[in-house]
């Protein structure tokens, strides 16, 4: 623990301890100069990291709150006469909310269209600056000098450690960010939208949260841009720096505080070591050399495609042999940038901190933070008494659900009784999985209604109807496949988090104690469905079995009043069937009523107390398991030429007769 | 037909199949069966090339094909009907069984004319899919999905067909249809390797079993001895 936390925060307190004391050592204005630059780039890319590595979507964006930023941080100073904080402050506003404004509709887009809708508004942005002229100067530009702060007058030194002390409380309020609940929704909506909605986390909410929060730091970094430079032209904030930031922040390596400042280092300090005739040679040289060492080994251990290890060599050794033929390398500096650029992502796609951390950790072997002892079970999952009268819980009211002339649901109505396993079965087409998106608010119904306790339940939205109680598996497994099996189970865990739901209190780090407890809470229900000791794995490592058992542990975190689920035990050999049948048995025994919807007609029968089938989106009967194997429409239309009775099993004796 | 011999493979740095040794005889239906995770699927997908190996052989009709890429396999006369079905789904049902008639590809001209055979004898396996020939295939149901993928790996005349999980997420009566299906290419001279959960149902098709554990194959042996084996009756047939 003590290793780790010395390995992680040394690395980091190291790093700005050293870049504080630079000034002190060396005089040289440029160098200065180069240092404020990249702390305020650090900012901007940590702010373009939250959309373009967090929220996986390609942000053209950046640029162009940078200018707002700086553009209104410089109006302050001119016209309003405000000092620096006050101008900072309002440039991060005007970002802020500019950011949510575009964030609101562009952010129901998907990938290319999102990257159009954020390049349309640098566009945009760029225009304004440059024609609304009796505000921003127009094209000569907005000339400011840096207010003084608390009556103190900046010199670049001091002005280069404000830059850097507020760097690193970006990077600190960053991290507390990421370790909450914020940073795992952001991972989880990347991973499966539509299960985000459904474990009642909220999509959309976190996207445009985070997005405007990174519009901000946009902000802030524009607001230290023209205390910098005191010189502001529109032409600055346009399409060219746009991609640079972009290639910044992919160079670095995505979500990754390092990564970001790596990556404003490349951006920053890059295009004047290029004009150094000898830096030049020794970084195209070092690149090319790597190049070479990483695919010989890649190719050699089978971890590298030939591709992936080539073409980075190649592209570094044109850099290497470029470099003779060209006169000035200043002038190919994009040239540069984009061979650079081309070998980091075809050859190391995570980034070079992506590659690194994974390096580090293996060198240093840092081990995993401990594990909190598992809360009692009662405490994370309350049994809540079985009443024998057993009210009704869930009632469907004539429902329908047609897709276009389709009719998949067709008038239905049916009852769920608390505290029951009720059945849900059919042939294939039979309008089951309709169903059940229809109740869990995946669809919208074409007419009906549904009713909890009484009451109506939320239509059409995964995200309120899991608000309201019921939550749900999926046939397909949309488990959050990059986070460990803890992380699932936290991130849907109910009942936890309170401060953590307020960005302004997660960033100043008040999550962290509701962060034990959830990890407490998590792991006693890993442990309820037997996977304790897969708590650290990735989801995605886990076997098929294990992942439906997770799925069904994450469901349960909800604490839902119903749990659908859809085939669970779908593709299940037969221990792991067994074991998931007393999952399932065991999680109804804690009071949670359950709608089950399984082809295994032993799982049916082992569990059900009422079976509902239905054929053609309609109920055809209804009873206990044995009466309505015994119904002659449900053999006909659904169990086919078995014997009804004890016989019927999944194993159909069919073949054998055929 | 096709010889599987020290096969490993896996994803990443994480190997799942640790030595798989296995024949398939020409005309005969042989089951793998196993626990989920035993590494059924990734056997499929080794042999098929869509994962390489990172050792051993994989022998069609006496021709190493280990090394070859997924399409070169297919067009040796390997069809591979995928887990899960992985039919297109905004395509017709007609366009995506000609899709599987990959062999006929290098005819631009008249290819459809040179398809209409084998066009005929899956409509004639599964009229279902001639009633919906227009439809596009997502808005199949579950079973006819399953039926389609079958229909689309036939399409290529395949020497070998390997079927994974046929009985996925399909109602027992369907389930039934897709079995007897089975049973009927089987008469017809079709060689399957299958893989299924319901071991008892892929037993009664199949003419050997290999069953998986751990990456590797534990037990082997003709359906009546494995029925008899205490050891595979107690894990797999319930």
């Amino acid at each position: 623990m003590l290793k780790r936390l010395l390995l992680i925060r040394g690395a980091e307190l190291s790093m700005f301890a050293l870049l504080a004391a630079v000034p002190l050592g060396v005089k040289n204005p440029y160098v200065l100069g180069l240092l404020t630059l990249l702390a305020i780039y650090g900012v901007l890319l940590i702010g373009l990291d939250v959309s373009v590595g967090y929220l996986g979507q390609v942000n053209l964006a950046q640029a162009a709150f940078l200018g707002l930023g700086a553009y209104t941080a410089g109006i302050c100073v001119t016209r309003l006469q405000f000092g620096m904080p006050a101008s900072m402050l309002a440039a991060m506003a005007v970002t802020l909310v500019l950011g949510a404004l575009l964030a609101l509709p562009s952010l129901r887009l998907q990938g290319p269209q999102f990257a159009l809708a954020t390049l349309s508004f640098t566009a945009l942005t760029a225009t304004a600056l440059n024609e609304l002229e009796w505000l921003t100067g127009g094209a000569q530009g907005l000339s400011l000098t840096r207010p003084p702060m608390f009556g103190h007058l900046f010199a670049p030194r001091d002005f280069y450690w404000f830059c850097m002390l507020l760097l690193a409380l970006v990077w600190v309020a960053m991290r507390n960010l990421l370790a909450s609940q914020w940073g795992r929704a952001f991972e989880a909506l990347r991973d499966s939208p539509i299960a985000t909605d459904a474990m009642g986390i909220g999509t959309y909410r976190h996207k445009v949260a985070g997005f405007a929060l990174g519009s901000a730091l946009g902000g802030l970094a524009g607001a230290l841009y023209a205390f910098n430079f005191q010189y502001l032209q529109p032409q600055t904030y346009v399409y060219e720096l746009t991609v640079i930031l972009l290639l910044g922040v992919v160079l670095g390596g995505r979500k990754s505080l390092w990564g970001a400042f790596v990556g404003a280092a490349l951006v920053a300090l890059l295009p004047n070591l290029l004009s150094n005739r000898t830096l030049f040679e020794l970084i195209s040289g070092v690149g090319f050399l790597v190049s070479i060492a990483a695919g010989v080994r890649g190719l050699m251990k089978k971890t590298l495609r030939p591709f992936q290890a080539i073409a980075p060599m190649v592209a570094t050794g044109v850099l290497v042999f470029g470099g003779f033929l060209v006169k000035n390398t200043e002038d190919w500096r994009k040239a540069i940038f984009a061979l650079m650029l081309f070998s980091v992502v075809v050859g190391l796609p995570e980034g070079l901190m992506g590659f690194a951390s994974g390096f580090l950790s293996r060198l240093f072997r840092i081990p995993e933070a401990p594990l909190p002892a598992p809360s009692p079970l009662d405490e994370v999952l309350p049994a809540r008494p079985a009443g024998k009268d057993a009210p009704i819980l869930l009632e469907l009211r004539d429902v329908k659900r047609y897709f276009g002339g389709v009719k998949a649901v067709d008038g239905l109505s049916m009852t769920v009784r608390q505290g029951h396993i009720h059945g849900l079965i059919g042939p294939n087409g039979s309008g089951k999985s309709t169903l059940v998106n229809v109740v869990s608010g995946l669809y919208t119904p074409t007419a009906g209604q549904i009713l909890l306790r009484g009451q109506p339940l939320p239509q059409g939205s995964l995200f309120k109807t899991a608000r309201a109680g019921v939550a749900r598996t999926f046939q397909n497994l949309q488990l959050f496949t990059g986070l460990t099996a803890l992380e699932n189970v936290m991130a849907a865990l109910q009942g936890v988090y309170r401060r953590s739901r307020s960005l302004p209190l997660v960033l100043i780090g008040l999550g962290r104690a509701e962060e034990k407890r959830a990890q407490a809470d998590a792991l006693a229900l890993l442990e309820f469905v037997g996977l304790g000791s897969e708590a650290r794995r990735p989801a995605k490592d886990l076997t098929y079995g294990a992942q439906r058992f997770l799925e069904i542990a994450r469901a349960v975190a909800r604490r839902p009043e119903v749990l659908i689920l859809d085939e669970p035990a779908a593709g299940l050999s037969h221990p792991d069937l067994l074991r998931q049948m007393e999952i399932i048995k065991s999680v109804n025994q804690r009071g949670v009523t359950i709608v089950l919807i399984e082809h295994h007609m032993d799982v049916v029968s082992g569990l059900c107390d009422v079976v509902t089938v239905l054929d053609g989106g309609k109920v055809i009967a209804e009873g206990s398991p044995d009466e309505v194997k015994r119904h002659p429409k449900v053999i006909e239309a659904y169990l086919g030429e078995v014997e009804a009775g004890p016989a019927a099993t999944p194993s159909p004796a069919a073949p054998a007769t055929a | 037909m096709l010889v599987v011999d020290n096969l490993h493979a896996g994803y990443g740095l994480s190997e799942v199949l640790t030595g798989v040794t296995l024949t398939v005889k020409k005309g005969t239906v042989v089951a793998l069966i196993g626990a989920n995770g035993a590494g059924k699927t990734t056997t499929m997908r080794a042999i098929s090339g869509m994962i390489s190996p990172s050792q051993g052989k994989v022998l069609l009709d006496g021709a190493p094909v280990q090394s070859l890429a997924a399409s070169r396999i297919a067009r040796l006369g390997l069809a591979h009907s995928p887990e899960g079905r992985k039919i297109f789904g905004p395509l017709s049902v007609e366009d995506n069984l000609l899709l599987g008639a990959y062999r006929l590809l290098p005819h631009f001209f008249g290819f459809r004319a040179k398809a209409a055979p084998d066009l005929e004898r899956i409509y004639g396996l599964f009229p279902r899919l001639k009633e919906r020939r227009a439809q596009a295939a997502g808005t199949l149901s579950g079973g006819e999905q399953q039926m389609l993928a079958i229909g689309r790996a036939l399409m290529a005349r395949p020497k070998i067909m390997l079927l994974d999980e046929p009985s996925m997420g399909l109602a027992p009566v369907i389930v039934q249809e897709v079995f007897r299906t089975i049973l009927r290419l089987k008469q017809e001279g079709m060689t399957m390797l299958l893989v299924e959960q319901f071991a008892k149902t892929a037993l009664a098709v199949a003419d050997y079993a290999y069953v998986m554990e751990r990456g590797r194959i534990a037990v082997e042996g003709a359906p009546d001895e494995l029925r008899k084996n205490a050891r595979v009756l107690a894990a797999y047939l319930g």
